[in-house]
């Protein structure tokens, strides 16, 4: 007994001494790596703030001749990127009242009235939340040293909100021209001088080859009149993820053919905003979205392309992000004879509660003159989920969508109703029910039903001759959490709204797809 | 009577809805408006900014102004604004809108040009800050004038640029353009320094100098020197360029590189170099330590070249002694005797090649006292028959068949 004890002892002094030894270890281990932290030298260098460039105004240098002396092409991508940048930090800075980073972008006696004004603006707890669309360059003067620039800076456009003790006060946007004195300390180009000046509003000219039209509250292409018969498009087997792996133009060839059959003449579809790279979009994605279009073209179908799925940021300074992202979609494909319209946001209403209907608003508004600006050929709609909010923005958009998933049986009341407020063409761009009937819900409805239900609605807009997009061509086997959340029984209704069942069989709906 | 009654019951209701709805009108028509008492539009920077709203009824007001460096929110309950002092003191243009209860309810703008009276604030611009002589290359000076508070002063601004080099001293007039003022002065044909100076109206800026360095070397010549003219591997013998001057005869910058290339007899070709020193570059080589002919060039890499010299070097000796003892295996060379009959100074190479079969091994050995002493060892060489060369200061010597024991 007693020589237990003495093992029991010894192993407890041999182990706690290991462990002692252990912890010593990691401690001088934590402390040295600790004094390798901090200062990386590349620091010195400033490579690390060219890493992102997270403002991204549209910018066009007009012309760059000057007396001083012709100007490298290097040279004017830095001064480009800075002044930027110089912008970039002044927004942030206003919007934090903070001064970081104001000192690489501004000189000295530059940040002086920078400064006063933010601590004028902490004192009363004013926030500004802004941002620049555009800039239109021009070089006057670039110094035989290359050490000082002149740029006049016109028509920028700059969007406003101002916020005191938290609320919004004010949302303005002002066009101005700037001129500006740069000067290349420490390897940036800072700003010195900035004069703002009135601005001579000027048109640019753009050619416009319109392919479809709107007059009145019709919507026409080629001169005749057109109405939208069409559906919500998913391939079944990639739902929400139409340019991913999964793609396969032969099936959606195929697919475009089944609707064919049933006189159906439009297709809407999805571009996810990440999916499609945000601001850099993916050429391989362009390319498919482009083969889509061709297949279209070529079955004579049209296709309204829902921009900004999955986009939930809103936030001013984001703006110029999801400006470039558009524009290198819709000028792309601007002169496409399939396309009749860009969808501008699916359902932008869900967000304004999260996000602030102001934020939300505002944003629609300034990316639907985006998308004229760099694609006046096509039209512009936004996809509203309720007849509610199907009067925002009703000026900014050439024709007015809204989903409709309520009572049936009041919808033509409704629809006339919104006929009489809103003087645009109306499109119904999704409606539809779910023949979810099964374990997870046992009273839902069954395929007769969901038959029913479109045959009702074929007949209504029949009569009173309705554009319609209706949701959706397949059942789907797996939806996505992010479209509907992860709770099973939402999922499993989400899978049923088809015409076409999960096995490649038509349901009862089928025959109601369309008005033949 | 029963039909008037009628009548009011029919007209009463309507006759009150009228009221009411005329009293919201009223309402409405109570909505705050203003008008721009301060009828000023242009101020100077510097001047306190007061504008002034007239409203139709008392109201708490915000002024929300946008300016070249940023956006603030005034309050006021007199509709009275003063501008705070960073916006009426910056040049610009600034945006002004006029709040209630968040609603705008007017718009206009005001400029604010530079301070003209107070005193110009200067600053000045030079660059490159050296320059070639010649007259094609040029520094410039950029002149920036502002008033106190930092505003540039408008276009058309009237300075003086002012520069003197040597005998010469002038005198530019100019009007500012896109905020700037600015000159080329071009190079003269002398090097030298180049002081630049500017003025706006009272105010002077500060000297600027610029060096005006001479421009590229014309070709030059070379010349030789040395103590004698034998190859002894132990002297040295110094190339000597001509004063190195550009095109209008400004001697070369100290420093400049000159590079002195020689190839031997051989085609062998040896590299010195030297930088110059007001104008002239010495390059310095040692002598060869066999008879050889030298043909020497000198160039600027690129700019400038010289003529070509030849020199000849002497053989030191015709022959030497060479001593084999200890069975061979203990080799003395020398005493080494130079063109006197001197012992040569110590350091002089000799090479001694032994051979057996196909393998070949080179000993060098330095001399000292005139002599050098090469030990076979019997671990290195087994006794057997060598070949033996001995080379030095440009002479052979071989021993075939070199028994050693």
């Amino acid at each position: 007994m007693k020589n237990w004890n003495k093992n029991i002892y010894r192993s407890l002094i041999i182990s706690s001494f290991l462990g002692i030894v252990v912890l010593i270890l990691l401690g001088i281990g934590k402390t040295l790596s600790y004094l390798n932290t901090g200062a990386n030298r590349s620091s010195m260098l400033h490579l690390a703030l060219d890493k992102d460039q997270a403002y991204l105004p549209k910018v066009t240098w007009k012309d760059t001749i000057n007396p001083g002396r012709p100007i490298e092409k290097q040279t004017l991508l830095d001064i480009e990127k800075d002044y930027l940048n110089a912008w970039y930090v002044r927004q942030v800075a206003y919007q934090t009242n903070l001064t970081s980073g104001i000192d690489d972008y501004y000189t000295n006696s530059a940040q002086q009235h920078i400064i006063k004004n933010l601590e004028a603006n902490k004192q009363k707890d004013i926030i500004v939340k802004g941002t620049t669309t555009n800039h239109n360059l021009l070089l006057d003067f670039y110094s035989a040293d290359g050490q000082l620039a002149v740029l006049t800076d016109k028509n920028v456009k700059e969007y406003q909100q101002i916020y005191q003790k938290k609320q919004l006060l004010l949302e303005t946007e002002v066009q101005s021209d700037y001129q500006i004195m740069l000067l290349l300390e420490d390897g940036f180009w800072r700003i010195r001088h900035m004069v703002k000046k009135e601005s001579q509003i000027t048109k640019d000219s753009v050619q416009i080859k319109k392919i479809a039209k709107v007059i009145g509250t019709k919507i026409y292409i080629d001169h005749q009149e057109f109405q939208i018969k069409g559906i919500n498009y998913y391939p079944q087997k990639s739902p929400w993820d139409m340019f991913g792996n999964d793609f396969d133009i032969d099936v959606i060839a195929k697919d475009l053919d089944i609707m064919k059959t049933m006189s159906l003449n439009t297709i809407r579809i999805f571009v996810q905003y990440e999916d499609f790279g945000k601001a850099a979009v993916i050429t391989e994605k362009l390319q498919k979205l482009r083969q889509v279009l061709d297949q279209a073209e070529a079955k004579d179908f049209k296709v309204i392309i829902t921009l900004f799925d999955f986009y939930g940021d809103y936030s001013v300074l984001d703006w110029t992000l999801t400006h470039r992202h558009v524009e290198q979609i819709t000028s792309t494909f601007k002169n496409h004879e399939a396309i009749l319209a860009w969808d501008i946001k699916n359902e932008p209403n869900l967000d304004f509660e999260s996000r602030g209907q102001e934020n939300v608003v505002a944003w629609l508004r300034e990316i639907t003159k985006q998308v004229k600006q760099f694609d006046p050929n096509h039209l512009v709609t936004i996809g509203w989920s309720d007849i509610a909010s199907a009067s925002i923005l009703q000026d900014e958009v050439d024709f007015v969508s809204f989903h409709y998933y309520q009572d049936i049986d009041v919808f033509e009341e409704v629809y006339k109703g919104l006929n009489t407020k809103i003087n645009k063409p109306l499109v119904l761009q999704e409606f539809g029910v779910s023949s979810s009937q099964g374990l997870w819900s046992p009273f839902g409805v069954s395929e007769k039903k969901q038959a029913d239900y479109h045959k009702q609605f074929q007949e209504m807009i029949k009569t009173n001759t309705i554009h319609y997009l209706s949701w959706t061509l397949y059942d789907f086997e797996e939806v996505p959490s992010s479209v509907v959340g992860s709770l099973p029984w939402r999922k499993h209704k989400q899978k049923h709204f088809g015409f076409i069942d999960k096995e490649g069989n038509k349901k009862k709906a089928f025959e109601f797809i369309g008005s033949k | 009577m029963s039909l008037e009654r009628k009548h009011i019951i029919f007209w009463l209701p309507i006759f009150l809805v009228c009221c009411i709805g005329f009293t919201t009108v009223l309402n409405t028509a109570q909505q705050v408006s203003a008008v721009i008492e301060t009828k000023q539009k242009v101020f100077e920077a510097g001047d306190t900014i007061a504008l002034n709203f007239k409203l139709n009824t008392p109201a708490r007001t915000q002024l929300f102004l946008h300016a070249s460096f940023g956006s603030t929110v005034l309050d006021s309950d007199t509709a009275h604004y003063t501008l705070p002092e960073f916006v009426s003191n910056k040049k610009g243009v600034i945006h002004y809108t006029l709040l209630h209860d968040s609603k705008i309810i007017l718009k206009g703008t005001i400029e604010v040009k530079a301070n003209a009276t107070n005193p110009v604030q200067l600053e000045s611009y030079v660059g490159p800050p050296s320059i070639i002589a010649g007259g094609t290359d040029y520094t410039m000076q950029v002149v920036v004038p502002t008033d106190i508070y930092d505003n540039i002063l408008p276009d058309s601004t009237a300075m003086r640029l002012k520069y003197q080099f040597l005998d010469t001293e002038k005198e530019e007039g100019l009007y500012s353009k896109d905020m700037i003022g600015w000159v080329n002065i071009f190079s003269y044909e002398q090097s030298g320094r180049l002081l630049i100076s500017s003025k706006v109206r009272e105010t002077a800026s500060k000297e600027f100098s610029v060096e005006v360095f001479p421009s590229l070397p014309e070709d030059f010549q070379i010349s030789s020197q040395r103590k004698h003219s034998y190859a002894d591997g132990n002297q040295i013998t110094e190339f000597i360029t001509s004063v190195l001057k550009d095109d209008y005869g400004n001697i070369v910058s100290d420093g400049t590189l000159v590079e002195f290339k020689i190839k031997d007899k051989k085609g062998v070709v040896l590299q010195t170099q030297g930088g110059t020193v007001n104008g002239q570059a010495i390059g310095k080589i040692l002598h060869p330590d066999h008879q050889d002919v030298w043909e020497v060039i000198a160039f600027i890499p690129g700019i400038a070249k010289s003529n070509v010299i030849q020199l000849e070097y002497a053989s030191v000796l015709n022959d030497f002694e060479v001593k084999f003892s200890n069975d061979n295996r203990e080799i003395v060379v020398g005493p080494l005797l130079s063109f006197m009959d001197q012992l040569i100074p110590d350091g002089a190479i000799v090479a001694l090649k032994i051979k057996k079969d196909k393998s070949v091994e080179t000993k060098i050995k330095s001399s000292s006292n005139g002599i050098v002493r090469f030990l076979l060892k019997e671990e290195f060489y087994p006794s057997g028959k060598y070949a033996i060369k001995i080379e030095a200061l440009g002479v052979q010597k071989e021993f075939s068949q070199t028994p050693l024991k």
